[in-house]
């Protein structure tokens, strides 16, 4: 019995590329967005930088044309309107839409022997309402007072019309609550998916450590997004319809609601969703070392029993974001403890991701490159998250440089770098062409030293006490004699900028060229490289049964056998064929389907 | 030198308007210069989990490094599950053994700090030479209310500065924070500590000075256009300096108190248990 | 190949299918109690930072009117399970059901919108501070839901008056009528916690 018949194909141009339900093509949807928001984000993100290297000095080249009013130059409340929305891009815009939206799509089907999501149309509705939100954030900017600027984390009464009367603030909210509704419907969809569609064979002990970390992260999400959701529901409310919720002091009536409502809140899902982001890379890290070590993930089941000990833990450990908020002291410290634990499993499996590269045959690939330089700046972020778990070091460094240094190593540079390791890995079976490898490792090299740099350049000012989000921080003494290092941060932070040039011509150069990738160029067995590239509408001809698990490399017997160091999933080996039932060896734990 | 302090501060402290204050500026790109009782708990924790950090991020790079020269392509790759019960073991004692180090001492350490100093309230009020201040926190500056020589909040003698704080040294200063508008938070970089100021909330923070000089207050909190303004000064004073200033500035507060003005009396009542 | 046709002639892919269609549902409704959780939430931590609950010169919540749209919605659960459970076996009362649960809920609304419109008139505004505004907030954010169901059990009836459900084929109705049931357990929750205690 098939679970999933074959559809006839759509024929127009619009039920094909626009309106599809098509998982592959959602997919690219997803990405070109992800894509366009990204480098959106990351030209903001440019302008942060020429602040802070030159405080209130006319913006070069664009200066002109963003700020005519003040000649050139971002005013502070401009620079709010900047980093919030810088932020809010690259979180919810793009890292979301990448790694979750595309890669999701992308992969979980293919991967688990599916021939489409287990609910095609509410994809296509997700992929659409994620659309619309991304319309708010783009008129956000073209309303009078501007777009959002009271942070990326929104605390009231800021957000409110107290602190931000505009209507750009608004429709950010929005937006928001709409990318959340587009997210909690592709997360239904890909838990459902994993459950219901693995090809037979395919046991959760058999899938792909990418798909571990995308179900992982769509549980998380299918519960914690909604939470983001009421908080910004009531923000809403407040701002629109004059609740008061969040409204507390001289505008309050009765005493008012209560802003640190808006800080759990916000946190609950806040939390969560750093894991959110992180979690597919880990997956995606997790099965590349292994691929590109031509060698058996080490302890398969040690990582996926840790990242599902670090998915429940995320969700209990929120408060450490609210150390300095004067919360009740026992609070305080069971987040303490319950947030030094979560390094616990989380140095398992970064042990178990070295583990798998020792003694293996590395091929130092455009995306291995990646992988790793995932492996060194997660563990420069990591390493310097455990300082912010801990009250007392908390009470120096929270809301100094030294954060957004911690959270831009492990949320922007882990998560991007995998998005590269991963778009490289994919990009065959996407578009059906390799990209150049040449291009692929420079632009690794470039990225990768100057995303260092930046972002420990943010943590030396940091650890300095820097505090974070200043128009100009040089306005304090304490800090005036870190101006040097912090213009030397904005040069690397523009080095990084030019260098993602080299991707965007090796992305363009080959998204439109004529494919010639083979059905498996980098060796792999996991059921997506078993298909040509790029698959057909329906992915499988057949659904493929599965024998054994996605990274059987270097087995001796495989290799006298076939005469190569790796297997697919579905690969009937000859001595299968000659006697009945699967080896007894290669094929541990098949139940007979 | 000693005399010309004195005016200084004076002068500061009823005239908040010229900003004479002048912090030194910090050095090198260490941390910044402490000068509290407890802040060096917080660097020792710091420079300690520094070490760790070092080590094992090193660790990793070598691997890393080592690895990808040593085992690449002409390498046989090892036909390896990892999961033989001895590497699984192995695997999870190294972890743990890691977290029970890096983690064990900053939990253990980072409880004592809060429970012997930061978060140590009751020690600080009952101390009998305790200083404390009322601050509430509007954008973009910080109101100060010293309660004077009563030791009372709005009443006649009770100084009030602006962006200015003054504080003797040797003593606890335990400061109750609040805000008018949005939630702001009182960051003092060199006392290795902050506390938010929230609408609708009282919070509370306590230091001790150990050197006089002056130092900066800072705004940690994104609180609006311009938070990167709200800058405050930390005057820290001998004791006998401290209380030179409090009789001068108390005596023209009494002077030019004016019941009626409800306004400035935005003052609360101090409760020592608050939480 | 196959094809369409042959689709629903497999008995196991239909129950398959539905069993799908209903775990997504599942999990849909999981997420969306978590949004509901969140407004609780938030309605106790502001509820015990006020201390004034109810404030004692505002209108107080009637408790009658609204007690009869528990009922009402309670029926039309009641009504809509009957349906379904009609459906399961081909039985002949699923159209009549599903209206009978149609009418319930409008019922529920309409008592919804009039207790709204007294308070309002007798001066419980959202700007009145956070007593109206955890009451409008929430209950109006419900009564977007409980529109939504309306609208579904409305094309629910028409389908169902025409035969569209049988034993076989009701994953619709099977899907609406666990949302129904969402609907109403936080309904029940909101009026115990907003009108009686």
């Amino acid at each position: 019995m098939e679970l999933q018949p074959i559809h006839p194909a759509p024929k127009s141009f619009l039920g094909r590329y626009v309106f599809s339900t098509d998982h592959k093509v959602i997919a690219k949807q997803f990405l070109w967005s992800g894509l366009l928001f990204l480098l959106f984000g990351g030209l903001l993100a440019m302008l942060i930088r020429w602040q802070w290297a030159y405080p209130g000095r006319s913006v070069p080249v664009v200066g002109q044309a963003l700020f005519a009013k003040s000649n050139g130059i971002i005013t502070p409340a401009s620079y709010n309107a900047v980093f919030t929305m810088h932020g809010l891009i690259m979180i919810f815009f793009a890292i979301t839409p990448i790694l979750i939206g595309c890669l999701g799509n992308f992969t979980i089907p293919l991967m688990i022997g599916a021939r489409d999501m287990a609910f095609p149309r509410l994809n296509m509705a997700s992929f659409w309402t994620f659309v619309a939100s991304m319309c708010f954030i783009v008129l956000s900017f073209f309303v009078q007072l501007g777009s959002a600027a009271a942070g990326w984390t929104t605390y009231p009464p800021l957000s409110t019309k107290i602190g931000t009367p505009g209507l750009g603030q608004t429709f950010v909210v929005v937006a928001i609550f709409l990318t959340g509704a587009a997210t909690i419907m592709g997360a239904v969809n890909y838990v459902t998916t994993v459950i219901r569609f693995r090809a037979p064979g395919m046991g959760y002990m058999r899938m792909p450590l990418t798909v571990w970390g995308l179900w992982l992260t769509s549980i998380l999400n299918v519960l914690f997004v909604p939470v983001l959701g009421a908080a910004a529901l009531l923000l809403f409310l407040d701002r629109v319809f004059g609740t008061q919720f969040f409204i507390s002091g001289a505008a309050a009536v009765r005493g008012g609601g209560d802003p640190i409502l808006f800080q759990h809140l916000f946190w609950i899902f806040g939390h969560p969703e750093v894991y959110i982001l992180i979690l597919p890379a880990w997956g995606v890290v997790a099965d590349f070392v292994s691929f590109f070590s031509r060698k058996p993930a080490y302890w398969y089941k040690g990582s996926v029993i840790a990242m599902i000990a670090i998915t429940v833990l995320s969700a209990i450990v929120y408060g450490h974001h609210m150390f300095t908020t004067g919360m009740n002291p026992m609070l305080g410290k069971a987040f303490m403890i319950l947030t030094l634990i979560i390094s616990a499993p989380a140095e398992l499996l970064f042990l178990n991701w070295l583990h798998t590269i020792w003694k293996g045959s590395v091929r130092l690939t455009a995306t291995m490159l990646f992988t790793l330089g995932v492996i060194f700046v997660f563990a420069l972020g990591g390493l310097t998250g455990i300082y912010l778990a801990t009250i007392s070091t908390d009470l120096y460094l929270h809301d100094t440089m030294f954060v957004v240094g911690h959270f831009h190593l492990t949320m922007a540079a882990a998560s991007f770098l995998a998005s590269f390791a991963a778009i490289h890995f994919w990009f065959p079976k996407m578009f059906g062409r390799k990209l150049n490898e040449t291009l692929g490792k420079a632009h690794f090299w470039t990225s990768l030293v100057f995303i260092t740099l930046l972002f420990v350049g943010q943590l030396a000012v940091g650890y300095a006490g820097q505090p974070r989000r200043l128009w100009d921080p040089h306005q304090y003494t304490f800090v005036q004699h870190l101006a040097p290092l912090n213009r030397w941060t904005s040069y690397f932070g523009f080095a990084l900028g030019l260098s993602q040039l080299l991707f965007i011509f090796n992305f363009f150069r080959n998204v439109f060229a004529p494919a010639n990738a083979e059905a498996n160029p980098w060796g792999v067995g996991t059921l997506e490289w078993t298909i040509p590239s790029p698959p057909p509408p329906h992915n499988f001809d057949v659904i493929p049964t599965v024998l054994r698990g996605p990274h059987e490399f270097a087995n001796p017997e495989v290799q006298t056998m076939l005469g190569r160091d790796w297997v697919a999933q579905n690969e009937v080996l000859p001595r299968d064929a000659e006697t009945p039932g699967p080896s007894v060896a290669l094929a541990r734990g098949v139940k007979s389907t | 030198m000693k005399r010309l302090e004195l005016t200084l501060a004076l002068g500061l402290g009823l005239c908040p308007s010229v900003a004479l204050a002048a912090p030194a500026p910090e050095h090198g790109w260490g941390l910044p210069r402490n000068v509290s009782l407890h802040g060096g708990r917080i660097d020792w924790l710091i420079n300690v989990t520094t070490v760790f950090v070092v080590a094992m991020f090193a660790a990793t790079v070598i691997w890393l490094l080592w690895s990808s020269v040593f085992h690449g392509r002409k390498h046989k790759a090892e036909y390896d599950h990892g999961s033989a019960k001895k590497q699984i073991i192995k695997a999870v004692l190294l972890s743990l053994l890691i977290f029970g180090v890096v983690d064990g001492n900053l939990f253990f350490s980072g409880m004592a700090d809060l429970n012997d100093a930061f978060w140590a309230f009751d020690k600080a009020e009952a101390a009998p030479n305790a200083v404390r201040v009322q601050v509430n926190a509007h954008q973009w500056a910080w109101d100060i209310r010293h309660p004077g020589a009563d030791g009372k909040f709005n009443t006649a003698d009770d100084i009030v500065t602006f962006n200015e704080l003054h504080v003797p040294t040797g003593a606890p200063v335990i400061l109750q924070l609040a805000s008018t508008d949005v939630i702001h938070s009182f960051s003092l970089p060199n006392f290795r500590t902050k506390q938010d100021a929230i609408p609708g909330n009282v919070t509370r923070l306590w230091f001790q000075g150990t050197e006089a000089g002056e130092f900066e207050i800072a705004c940690a909190q994104h609180c609006g256009v311009n938070h990167y303004k709200m800058r405050g000064v930390l005057v820290v004073q001998t004791p006998q300096d401290y209380q030179a200033w409090m009789e001068e500035a108390s005596k023209l507060a009494s002077r030019a108190y004016d019941p009626e003005d409800k306004s400035a009396h935005w003052g609360w009542d101090w409760d020592r248990k608050n939480k | 190949m196959s094809t369409t046709a042959n689709t629903f002639g497999d008995p196991r892919l239909a129950a398959h299918r539905s069993g799908t269609a209903f775990l997504g549902m599942v999990i849909f409704m999981g997420s969306w109690a978590m949004l509901f959780a969140g407004l609780f939430f938030a309605y106790g931590i502001v509820r015990a930072g006020t201390h004034a609950w109810p404030p004692t010169d505002l209108p107080t919540l009637p408790i009658g009117w609204p007690g009869v749209a528990t009922a009402a919605l309670a029926l039309s659960s009641v009504a809509l399970q009957g349906a379904l459970s009609q459906a399961r076996k081909n039985g002949k009362r699923v159209g009549t059901l599903t209206l009978v649960a149609l009418a319930a809920g409008v019922v529920f609304l309409n008592l919804q919108i009039s207790v709204w419109r007294n308070l309002w008139t007798l001066g419980l505004r959202p700007e009145t501070g956070t007593y109206a505004s955890v009451f409008y907030g929430l209950t109006v954010f419900h009564a977007l839901h409980v529109a939504v169901g309306l609208v579904a059990l409305l094309f629910l009836s028409t389908q169902s008056l025409r035969h569209r459900y049988t034993a076989t084929a009701h994953i619709p109705l099977r899907l609406w009528t666990l949302y129904w049931h969402m609907v109403g357990a936080v309904w029940l929750l909101m009026y115990v916690l907003l009108y009686l205690v």
